[in-house]
């Protein structure tokens, strides 16, 4: 049960990552599109409209959509330095302490940028050139921060089950 | 407790956190959270500002630089340009004394020129430069040492991924700051090449030499290069003469670089899949740690700390130069244990007011740009400095026959290269700033 609760997880940290690569792959394709267009003016050709737009919310997308895999892939920045101090049940300790600590951030930013999106549709602001309604970039964005409090979510019981000696 | 005291303990308890193995960005984000709960009374604030922090900075329009250059690196490491940059330095160089382990420092530094990330630039060229090491009889110490020394010629020499990340905290002009490392970084590499010559005259037997090129086959293997040549141009050229946005520039730099993997067969689905993860790691891993870094820097900013301490150093009438020396000492000393990402963005916003306040006798902006490439060599020292030297485990893990013992051994007369180096920078800054008035 837990091993196709694993792979299921370990699939969907990485489709959204790889969803989030085609759309900064998108937005490299874009930018030198944009900039073609741009050396090109007398030829009659111009710069995409609205390229630093398509930047902003398409890198924001993949940056959301990257940090599920982060987690998952056990990613993240820390200093090992003293691990080897704490013993092996000290560590899982840890290891479960942070995935807690990690889950508790990635409901804050989702719940908060919820909220946000919600402020943005209410108050309908658009971006400044291509007038796309912002809410809809936050709504995106949504998607990879959710997927981010399920894995975040199953991380915890990863490590809740290494810590309690289930053998994975 | 007043705020300025909150402020004081958020340190101690930080450190407690990262060295328990929270992900530093993680404990930034807690401390930073948690402090300015105690400051207000209330997390009002914070969930208020979380509302569109997030998403403000994660599509940051100069953020959105560095998932771009990581992704360039990427592809340059499957790009097969390394080998090409070693066998021509090797034919430029590998007569010499010590010859071979020259040129895989030269070839790094080609390499950095195209990446910008140390680890990625140790990873590939000791691929390509460490069996041939070998082969030519180079010792355990002096062959691993050389090539974690060069990968941080990666992150020195423009374009670099750390140099974007202070231009973004210090609010700097992020071409004048690549303008800035580029001396440094081509200092860099000659200063290892001499610390690789002295090396093998106190050592002869430590390695060999490759027979002597005539010149014709030289310039062949350097036209040989020019992928490199022309995306360095691209990318670089781009950004000074104003056609590009740094933005813009990795783009077209990740787009290039990409293209020379597909032409060279070294980019298919799978790698393109490999790529891609390998970005979203580090990408989320350092976004985690700017948002973190943010949280914390503005619940500083609350207590009013950074403002006071900064008071408090130029109240004490220290020299500057003083100063100076202890920041970078300190630097040293932590970056043996952190890395240097975490560093920069947990210690810049914190030393950096305090440090422009003093007299250094130079502009606001010269100051920047010359402190900030002190700073960059001190931190990228932390990654060929044991017990947590990221180069040194990378390299090591390439060459199982050789103990990490040597290899730590080995990188010791390159972490002195750097010192001097430091030494020198710090004496002199109009060594860092020459090409930045001559440019600007």
């Amino acid at each position: 049960m837990y091993k196709i609760l694993d792979r299921g997880i370990h699939f969907l940290a990485k489709s959204m990552a790889l969803i989030g690569g085609a759309v900064l792959i998108a937005v490299i394709i874009t930018t030198c599109l944009s900039i073609t267009g741009r050396a090109l003016i007398w030829a009659g050709l111009g710069p995409i409209q609205g390229d630093f737009e398509i930047v902003e919310f398409g890198v924001g997308f993949a940056i959301f959509a990257f940090l599920p895999w982060c987690q998952y892939a056990r990613g993240h920045a820390r200093v090992d330095l003293f691990t080897p101090l704490y013993g092996p049940g000290m560590n899982r300790v840890i290891d479960l302490i942070a995935d807690i600590m990690m889950f508790a951030a990635a409901y804050i930013i989702a719940w908060r940028l919820w909220i946000g999106m919600l402020d943005k549709q209410r108050y309908t602001e658009t971006s400044f050139i291509l007038q796309l309604p912002v809410w809809m970039a936050y709504a995106a964005a949504c998607i990879g921060a959710v997927v981010f409090v399920i894995v975040a979510a199953f991380c915890i019981l990863r490590s809740a089950r290494q810590l309690t000696g289930v053998r994975t | 407790m007043s705020n300025i005291e909150i402020g004081l303990w958020s340190f101690p308890v930080l450190l407690t956190l990262i060295f328990l193995r929270i992900p530093i960005g993680l404990a930034m984000l807690a401390v930073g959270f948690g402090g300015t709960y105690l400051v207000n009374g209330s997390t009002l604030m914070t969930m208020g500002q979380m509302k569109h922090l997030v998403f403000g900075t994660f599509s940051s329009y100069s953020l959105s630089i560095i998932p771009l250059f990581l992704l360039m690196g990427q592809f340059a490491t499957l790009s097969g340009m390394s080998a090409g940059l070693f066998k021509a330095a090797e034919s430029w160089l590998g007569h010499r004394k010590g010859g071979v382990a020259m040129s895989a420092i030269g070839a790094c530094a080609g390499f950095g020129a195209i990446c910008g990330s140390s680890l990625a630039t140790a990873a590939t060229m000791g691929q390509v430069a460490l069996p041939e090491l070998r082969r030519y009889g180079y010792s355990g110490p002096l062959a691993t040492g050389t090539l974690a020394a060069g990968g941080t010629l990666g992150i020195l020499i423009p374009p670099s991924v750390i140099l974007v990340i202070y231009a973004i905290l210090t609010e700097q002009n992020i071409a004048k700051l690549f303008a800035a490392a580029f001396i440094p970084g081509i200092l860099a590499a000659l200063g290892y090449i001499l610390t690789i010559a002295i090396y093998v005259r106190i050592f002869p037997d430590s390695g060999g030499t490759l027979e002597r090129q005539p010149y014709a086959a030289r310039f062949k293997a350097l036209i040989a290069t020019w992928p490199v040549i022309t995306i360095f141009l691209l990318v670089v050229g781009g950004i000074y003469t104003g056609i590009f946005t740094p933005t813009e520039a990795a783009a077209v730099g990740a787009a290039a670089t990409g293209f020379v993997a597909l032409i060279n067969g070294g980019l298919n689905l799978t790698k393109v899949k490999e790529s891609i993860l390998a970005t979203a790691s580090s990408t989320a891993m350092i976004f985690l740690i700017i948002l973190g870094a943010g949280l914390f820097n503005s619940f500083l900013a609350l207590t009013q700390l950074p403002q006071s301490s900064a008071a408090w150093v130029t109240e004490q009438g220290f020299s500057p130069w003083l100063v100076l020396a202890a920041v970078l000492a300190l630097y040293l000393v932590f970056g043996c244990v952190m890395d240097s990402l975490s560093m920069i963005l947990l210690t810049v916003p914190i030393f950096f007011p305090i440090m422009i306040a003093l007299d250094f006798g130079m502009t606001p902006t010269d100051f920047a740009l010359w402190f900030g490439i002190l700073v960059l060599i001190v931190v990228e020292v932390g990654l060929i400095t044991p017990p947590v030297g990221m180069n040194l485990f990378v390299i090591n893990s390439m060459a199982k026959d050789i103990p990490i013992k040597d290899t730590f051994k080995g990188t010791f007369p390159f972490v002195l290269a750097d010192i001097v180096r430091v030494i020198i920078l710090a004496a002199f800054p109009s060594i860092t700033l020459a090409l930045v008035w001559l440019i600007y």
